[in-house]
């Protein structure tokens, strides 16, 4: 099987799972982004664009639900994992709050485009969404935007930022995710990874 | 401004020229539609924009338009166009449908075409798995309250939503079957009928992989190949204006990949005086030919 799992904050998390449900993966060095174990072969690509991977033919992957959500890519994910969680929210500067309701023709910038755009046409408001591809926190600051939407983990940054969160937009986990068409062509080696992972999840709650 | 080369697009070309001949060979006539229709909330798809105080949609889906402005009573469609999805560039896709039918015959029908098509192209390796709404429908009669949860299950294929639902132990264990179960015996007759019919070895039935799409009625199935990570194209059972249909859709483009197919064919050389009579003559007779300096 190939695996695809993100650099960054979840990847200690994902091995670390993956090898209580027994598939032992060293941690990769530095720079190395492909590296094979016991027939498998492991990727490492930027969170946001494992999804887009496993899309596209690689048999599995972890990410976050906010990056699955946000590329809405064609893909199974038959279980939320026990980790990565955080929450992704609305945030606005704290002397200039107002209920998402009444934000027509606001200005929210966000790395969250395509969340962000649904979010507010379910509340039957229109706003202009300006993406940006981090440190989305200072859009507010410079005004070049109203509001945000956003991670929020502990809160510390928005706070450093003067923003205050209006309303929560969706609740994040790690998430299991599988190639549809291995699925059928790997069903059993698929089965029973989901199987032991689930095992691991259940067992840690 | 990226300049790119012809290539892709005679390879479209190329692809469809040969779907196109095994779908006239079924009886299969070919429809054209325009590139803008206004904007309807039933038409899916295509790339909105304004004009006059009025709002389009450029290149939708063919089906929902199909649906939406002609009344057709019995036919055998074909279609090969772009269809865009919100963007400027889009998916080429080769559709069929079979109109007025009997399903389970429309079926058959149509799982033929699909197959003779793709191996017009060269591709043998491939799969087509049958799924049905109708079985779910039953499996979930009694806990129709949970019927979305169990749906939206199946999309993801994570069957940790039913297992939390309040439901009986046994009959989640028979969802769970469900969900796992690929074959080609089945207790559903019609499916059993449609794999009786079709008699072809890389059809089969998959209850849990093969999604619940809301427009469809029962019968659904997704075409895909070992080699390749994502389905070349699906289809199913369908309504039309309150007449049963059955059709698919194919992507043009993954099929550029998989094809193996060859654009040229052996042609007559001439050369000379009188080269473009005799070219003439051998056209008009079906013959290529090719006319040289």
């Amino acid at each position: 099987m190939r695996f695809v799992l993100p650099k960054g904050r979840l990847l200690r998390d994902s091995l670390e799972i993956l090898r209580r449900a027994g598939y032992k993966i060293d941690e990769p060095g530095e720079r190395r982004l492909i590296q094979r174990f016991n027939g498998h072969e492991v990727l490492l690509a930027r969170a946001f664009d494992v999804p887009v991977y496993v899309e596209h033919g690689v048999d599995v992957g972890i990410t976050g639900s906010d990056v699955v959500e946000e590329r809405g890519s064609d893909v199974f994910v038959p279980l939320d994992l026990p980790f990565g969680k955080c929450r992704l929210s609305l945030a606005m500067p704290r002397e200039s709050v107002t209920p998402p309701e009444d934000m027509d023709g606001y200005r929210i910038a966000t790395k969250y485009e395509r969340i962000t755009r649904n979010y507010f046409s379910s509340l039957g408001v229109e706003v202009e969404v300006i993406k940006l591809s981090g440190s989305v926190e200072l859009a507010p600051k410079v005004g070049i935007a109203d509001a945000i939407v956003d991670i929020v983990e502990t809160g510390t940054t928005l706070r450093a930022n003067g923003l205050v969160e209006v309303d929560k937009v969706m609740d994040v986990s790690a998430q299991l995710l599988v190639n549809r068409i291995s699925q059928k062509t790997k069903f059993d080696e698929i089965n029973s990874l989901v199987l032991a992972i689930k095992e691991v999840v259940k067992d840690g709650a | 401004m990226v300049l790119r080369g012809i290539r892709e697009y005679s390879q479209l070309a190329l692809v469809s020229s040969y779907l196109r001949r095994t779908f006239e060979l079924w009886g299969y006539g070919e429809v054209v539609l325009p590139t803008i229709e206004p904007y309807d909330e039933t038409v899916r798809k295509g790339t909105k924009f304004a004009y006059n105080n009025g709002f389009y949609l450029i290149k939708p889906d063919v089906t929902s338009r199909l649906l939406r402005n002609y009344d057709i009573d019995f036919g055998k469609l074909y279609y090969i166009s772009e269809v865009l999805d919100g963007g400027v560039e889009g998916n080429w896709q080769a559709g069929v449908e079979f109109i007025g039918g009997e399903p389970t015959f429309m079926t058959a029908e149509v799982l033929s075409v699909l197959i003779t098509a793709l191996e017009s192209l060269g591709i043998d390796e491939f799969y087509i798995d049958l799924g049905s709404l109708e079985v779910w429908r039953r499996a979930t009669e009694g806990i129709e309250d949970f019927r979305e949860t169990i749906y939206r299950a199946l999309e993801r294929r994570n069957f940790g939503l039913i297992d939390g639902l309040p439901i009986d132990r046994e009959k989640k264990e028979e969802l769970w079957r469900l969900f796992n179960f690929r074959g080609r015996k089945t207790d559903y007759d019609k499916l059993a009928q449609i794999l009786e019919l079709v008699d072809d070895e890389r059809v089969f039935v998959d209850l849990g992989t093969v999604r619940p799409l809301p427009y469809y009625r029962d019968v659904i199935f997704e075409v895909y190949s070992p080699e390749f990570g994502r389905p070349i194209g699906g289809g199913g059972e369908y309504s039309f204006r309150g007449r049963p249909a059955v059709g698919f859709a194919l992507d043009l483009r993954t099929l550029v990949q998989l094809a193996n197919v060859e654009g040229k064919k052996s042609r007559r050389s001439l050369r000379g005086i009188g080269s473009f009579r005799e070219a003439r003559k051998l056209v008009s007779m079906g013959i290529p030919v090719e006319v040289r300096r």
